[in-house]
């Protein structure tokens, strides 16, 4: 299965790529670590007149801790998140949603900003975005500018970005006090897409109710989804009034697009993810309450 | 498009090529450079045959194309034992363990625990398993793999060599 | 040490040496077909039908054609007119066949049907083209479900009549109608296997290379049947079975799936001669899952009739399979050992059944290792739930009714007659790996905490190695070199079965040489021997019997050389590590150099009635039609009731393939073979839609175990020497015969306080999830 023939552009700095994009406009398609693009190339399931490697732009690379949050560059890998002991700091649930993503061997070339802007509603980084409100960094020849994780995904692998636009980097607030934060995916085989999943944060005040909480859910719609009216419903409780089965089936309450196919039914995923929200809650608030 | 030159060290030996942006650096290795040990087992990043080392990371050459491997160290199942062909631990291992029988997902397996046991020398039974995952294998059950990786990463406690 | 069949010592046959094939292999220089490159080799490239069925209008080439790089692009008029002769050696000329056109001829039968053949200077460049072949499609109504195919209104081969290829029956049921009427128990139950495949990790390929000039044609083939690419070649394209070679090295696994030549292979034999170059197709992830063949996709009515006391009565199944549209070989005769063999080793008074084949417009069924191994899935499940239907235990249901060796031999009803196998002791063996009751203990335990572990337990038997016919006989040729070295001619096949390692150590074995000092060469019909290949679990076996019959020769001469030399009488001479000497005087002795010296170069000196020179060939010839083996698989698992997922905690098997020559080997055989009826059991699915459009064509849908579905498998090995050659048995099959029934059981066993009875697989977490929502 060999890929039909590309140009092949290969900027060094984040200018010359946005440059090259708006030249290209439609008909380009940005290779960051290629492990979802290249199979899609592959299978000719897509075709473009144009690659813009941005492998070589190192600026894109990079882990930052910021006042209050972390900076994490688009082009960073998977494997470099997973290794960094700044991210389990700062944003737990990315680190222990990284070995989820595939194998070892993807997360050596595979990106953050990929994951995130190929925006497949089945992978990890996008339910995190979206659930901890992160920042998507995008720019282009016409300027930067920023988008909260809420306006970014628009449906099945589309996001708001324009055509000529690059994701430069994702900033992911960072919650203090006490918190607990958990991953539950279940999938066929390890490594495999998810079937349903969820990405859980919790913070308790000194009196043990929720301050807050976030639930972002994986494989579970069109888009990365995130389960907004549960968290409302969470927030100012005590923890210990709240049951996890509870908290799963509040989360898969109006969910409108549960994907159906070879792996499973809607009512399936539906049956799973409650599960998953349910198993995550109880470790995240385990971990809230006694660090 | 027309070529684009690339410039790479492959087992040590450096290569400068002309090539195509969409040959993958699977097909390189193995048309250009004409080092067949990896093999194409889906061309889709699933199966792992294909499992080569850029720059020490393990990645799958067919989801890589050679233009993005420019400049960058590459070892493949032939570059893994001995120029005298003494086989490395792990080699010896899957030897001693019986961790292959057909061979084709083997330079992949190879390349993929050699890696991991640098980077993670102490593994346990199910961090084994896990790494081992994202490799298939459709003659061994996995049972001679498993060990295989077992006995390498005891003997490289010990500082045993095969 | 025990001796060998020759005479010898045993001392490599039944050690787990470490095989001569891993240095090439763990190094990367292994020659499979991929990796054989000629000078000016072109390659192929195919355009497939996207529908399931259609009528093929017109197909516009001149835009592919046009593409710089595009030599040819064949259609049905290039190639078809070339066959000659079209059939598979091991069904012979007469069988009735399904009609198999090259190159698809007006109708396309199956989405992935070869349509047209693209040739270009390279993979990539013939892939382009084939996007530019233009085919003028008209789709037409199709038969996919190959339940309902006896009364579609399409015919998937019109000249067929109908899409019934054929039935096969033993007693019809109204002959059992008496056992059945009249036993304590009956259970009934409809069981379905779904459609799966061998995917072996290198798929299909061949290089042919035809000289015009010179009228030689080498075909590099990823193959078990080195012989019979040359045999069905010769045929195919009426060019003289002499002038072929066929060469193998290296495949990266078969399974079944490289046992008969498809119709995909024969288009690159039929382009060659056009092309005048050497041509190489080797078909990619999505071909191999698209067209290569599917196995299993099968279900049937099955009941078994029970005394009060559990005692099997009676036995009945009626089969029917889906053969696709090409199925490779006729499947007619071939689904009858399904209804053969379905009670199995136990006893069983009274059988019948009947099998029915079916046409589909789906890729053609293929062999996969144990072809007829739903026989054992649907016996196996019955079992359990005729079990938990009369309150018994299903381990003591088993136990009432295994065979003993006290009954062997034993006819089961349909007519099959078992010998030297031990149903009973691999069975208590397994268990009591187990340790049975504390599962049981354990279970409930588990139970009383809301976890759900179940066990299950499948038997088999199985005739591997089969003895007649074009399967029958093996040959080798064994040469002490002049420098005293020895090499094994033989026809191999291996896939991976490690028979180039195991030939090794039963030569050296057989003529007393040391290991290192026998080298063996396969699959090159140049070189070799005829010989069948490797199918049917017959390697150990048959290459037992052919080193066995060739170093016999030997021996004979390399004693007779030696007590001449030595003085003498060639009862007293040992032959050990390439050393011949006087039984007892170890030091005095000749080594084989300089034996093959005497044979070689000094052959005045040689005594009167030995031939010069140390090279014999021979031909065993086996003399039972089957080899029975059997075995026990033991599977525990856990399942998760929210989510419907299924881990397996241990496996147990324990085997009787009688003496193990390598019992690395052995283990390894089986392990693979698990593992793929565990996936079977849990994961893989050939799926299609009910358009026909298939919906498992790369590895994200079709799921093949990995490292962490699959537990530790445990050993446990009884020793039944068969009547063969070594005793050895075949078992390359057997993992996949008894694996999916033993995790099937073991899953309904963890189910069953909520009575829900598992007859459909996969057994995907969706549909366990169903089963408990019913």
């Amino acid at each position: 299965m060999k890929p039909a023939p590309f140009e092949y552009h290969a900027p060094e700095t984040t200018a010359d790529a946005a440059t090259v994009l708006a030249r290209l406009g439609d008909g380009a398609k940005v290779l960051a670590g290629g492990q979802s693009l290249v199979p899609m190339l592959a299978l000719r399931l897509a075709v473009f007149e144009h690659l813009v490697d941005i492998g070589r732009v190192t600026e894109l690379q990079g882990i930052e801790v910021r006042d209050g949050s972390l900076w994490i560059g688009a082009g960073t890998t998977q494997a470099r998140v997973e290794a960094s002991d700044d991210v389990a700091s700062a944003v737990p649930l990315l680190t222990r949603v990284t070995p989820f993503i595939g194998h070892f061997q993807i997360r050596n070339r595979g990106t953050l900003g990929g994951s995130i802007a190929h925006a497949d509603p089945a992978a990890e980084y996008p339910a995190v975005a979206l659930a901890l409100d992160a920042t998507m960094h995008v720019t282009s020849s016409r300027g930067a500018r920023s988008v909260a994780a809420r306006d970014y995904f628009d449906g099945l692998w589309t996001t708001t970005m324009e055509a000529d636009e690059l994701l430069t980097g994702v900033t992911f607030p960072t919650w203090d006090g006490r918190c607990g934060f958990a991953v539950e995916e279940f999938a066929r085989r390890h490594g495999d897409f998810a079937i349903a999943g969820a990405t859980v944060g919790v913070e308790l005040d000194d009196a043990d109710r929720i301050g807050r909480c976030a639930i972002g859910l994986i494989g579970l719609g069109s888009t990365p989804e995130r389960a907004g009216a549960a968290e409302a419903e969470l927030v100012g409780r005590s923890i210990t009034d709240v049951e996890p089965d509870d908290v799963g089936r509040l989360a898969m309450a109006g969910l409108a697009s549960v994907p159906d196919d070879l792996h499973g039914s809607a009512g399936f995923r539906l049956r799973v993810g409650a599960a998953m929200v349910a198993r995550a809650w109880a470790t995240a608030s385990t971990e809230a309450r006694h660090g | 498009m027309g070529e684009v030159p690339v410039h790479l060290t492959v087992n040590g030996r450096r290569r400068a090529e002309s090539v195509e942006p969409r040959l993958t650096l699977a097909d390189f290795l193995r048309e250009r450079c004409q080092l067949t040990g990896t093999h194409l087992g889906c061309e889709h990043g699933v199966c792992g045959a294909c499992t080569v080392l850029v720059d020490g990371a393990a990645v799958r050459s067919c989801l890589m194309f050679a233009v993005q491997a420019d400049g960058a160290d590459v070892t493949t199942i032939e570059g893994v034992a001995s120029p005298d062909g003494d086989l490395s631990t792990v080699q010896a291992a899957f030897r001693d363990c019986h961790g292959l029988q057909c061979g084709f997902c083997t330079p992949g397996f190879v390349m993929s625990v050699t890696a991991f046991l640098r980077d993670q020398p102490g593994p346990t039974d199910e961090q084994i398993r896990q790494a081992l995952s994202g490799t298939l294998c459709r003659c061994t059950g996995y049972q001679g793999i498993f060990k295989a990786v077992r006995q390498a990463a005891d003997a490289g406690q010990h500082g045993e060599r095969s | 040490m025990t001796g060998t069949a020759t005479g010898g010592a045993a001392r490599f046959v039944g050690a787990r040496v470490h095989r001569v094939e891993d240095a090439r292999l763990l190094t990367g220089r292994g020659t499979f077909v991929d990796d054989v490159s000629l000078p000016g080799m072109l390659h192929a490239c195919f355009v497939r039908s996207p529908f399931a069925r259609a009528a093929i209008r017109g197909i516009e080439t001149s835009a592919a054609r046009a593409l710089p790089g595009v030599q040819f692009v064949f259609t049905a008029a290039d190639l078809n007119p070339g066959v000659k002769e079209q059939w598979h050696t091991s069904t012979g000329p007469n069988s009735p066949e399904t009609p198999r056109p090259p190159l698809a001829e007006g109708e396309a039968r199956f989405a992935g049907d070869p349509v047209a053949l693209v040739i270009a200077e390279s993979r990539y460049v013939a892939e382009d083209a084939a996007e530019l072949v233009e085919v003028d499609y008209e789709a037409l109504p199709a038969v996919v479900d190959y339940a309902e195919a006896e009364h579609a209104e399409a015919l998937v081969h019109e000249s067929h009549g109908s899409n019934v290829i054929g039935e096969i029956a033993g007693l019809p049921a109204s002959a059992l109608d008496g056992v059945f009427a009249s036993a304590a128990h009956v259970v009934s139950e409809t069981i379905h296997q779904q459609a799966y495949a061998p995917v072996p990790m290198e798929g299909r390929g061949l290089v042919v290379d035809y000289s015009g000039a010179t009228g030689e044609l080498t075909i590099y083939a990823a193959t078990q049947v080195p012989h019979e690419v040359r045999l069905f070649c010769s045929r195919l394209l009426g060019h003289p079975e002499h002038r072929i070679r066929v060469v193998m090295r290296d495949t990266g696994g078969g399974f079944g799936q490289k046992v008969m030549l498809q119709r995909d292979e024969m288009c690159l034999m039929l382009a060659a001669p056009i092309v005048g170059a050497p041509v190489k197709w080797v078909e990619d992830r999505r071909e191999n899952l698209l067209a290569a063949g599917k196995s299993r996709q099968e279900h049937a009515d099955v009941k078994l009739a029970f005394d009060l006391d559990g005692a099997i009565q009676g036995a009945y199944i009626d089969f029917v399979q889906d053969c696709g549209a090409y199925p490779t070989p006729w499947p007619v005769m071939t689904s009858a050992a399904v209804g053969m063999l379905f009670p199995g080793p136990y006893r069983v008074p009274s059988a019948g059944f009947t099998c029915k084949a079916i046409y589909t417009n789906t890729v053609g069924r293929s062999a996969y290792r144990g072809p007829w191994q739903f026989e054992s899935l649907a016996r196996e499940v019955l079992l359990d739930i005729s079990a938990r239907r009369m309150g018994m235990d299903p381990i003591e249901l088993r136990r009432r009714n295994l065979l003993r060796r006290d009954e062997l031999p034993y006819t089961n009803p349909n007519g099959m007659s078992y010998d030297s196998i031990s149903p009973l002791e691999t069975f208590e063996q397994a268990l009591a790996m187990l340790d049975y009751e504390a599962f049981r203990r354990e279970q409930a335990k588990a139970r009383a905490a809301g976890r759900h572990l179940g066990a299950g337990v499948s038997n088999y038997v199985e005739p591997s190695t089969p003895g007649y016919g074009y399967y029958g006989t093996e040959a080798a040729t064994i040469r002490v070199e002049p420098s005293g070295a020895v090499n094994v001619y033989i026809a191999g096949g291996s896939t991976g079965n490690s028979i180039e390692t195991t030939v090794v150590q039963m030569a050296a074995d057989a003529l007393g040489v040391k290991i290192d000092d026998v080298n063996t060469i396969q699959g090159d019909t140049a070189v070799t021997s005829f010989g069948a290949g490797a199918a049917g679990s017959r390697s150990a076996s048959m290459t037992a019997g052919a080193v066995r019959e060739t170093a016999t020769l030997l021996r004979e001469r390399l004693l007779a050389i030696a007590a001449h030399k030595l003085e003498a009488d060639p009862e007293d001479i040992e032959l050990a590590d390439s050393r011949a000497s006087v039984r007892g005087a170890p030091a005095t002795g000749v080594s084989f150099a300089e034996l093959a010296a005497l044979a070689y170069f000094a052959p005045g000196s040689l005594p009167p009635g030995v031939p010069a020179g140390l090279e014999a060939s021979a031909r065993y010839t086996a003399d039972a039609p089957a080899i029975w083996v059997n075995a026990t698989h033991v599977c525990t698992c856990e399942v998760d009731v929210a989510t419907g997922h299924v881990k397996l905690l241990r496996y147990i098997v324990s085997e009787d393939c009688g003496p193990m020559i390598n019992p690395a080997v052995v283990e390894g055989q089986i392990a693979g073979g698990t593992v793929q009826g565990i996936g079977g059991a849990l994961y893989e699915h050939l799926a299609y839609d009910e358009d026909g459009n298939p919906v498992a064509t790369t590895f994200m849908d079709y799921l093949l175990p990995t490292a962490t579905e699959v537990p530790e498998i445990e050993h446990g090995h009884i020793e039944t020497p068969s009547p063969g050659p070594g005793g050895y048995k075949g078992v390359g099959e057997g993992g996949a015969i008894g694996a999916p029934p033993a995790v099937v059981n073991a899953v309904a066993d963890a189910l069953s306080p909520f009575g829900v009875t598992v007859t459909r697989l996969p057994l995907s977490p969706a549909q366990i999830v169903g089963l408990l929502d019913q």
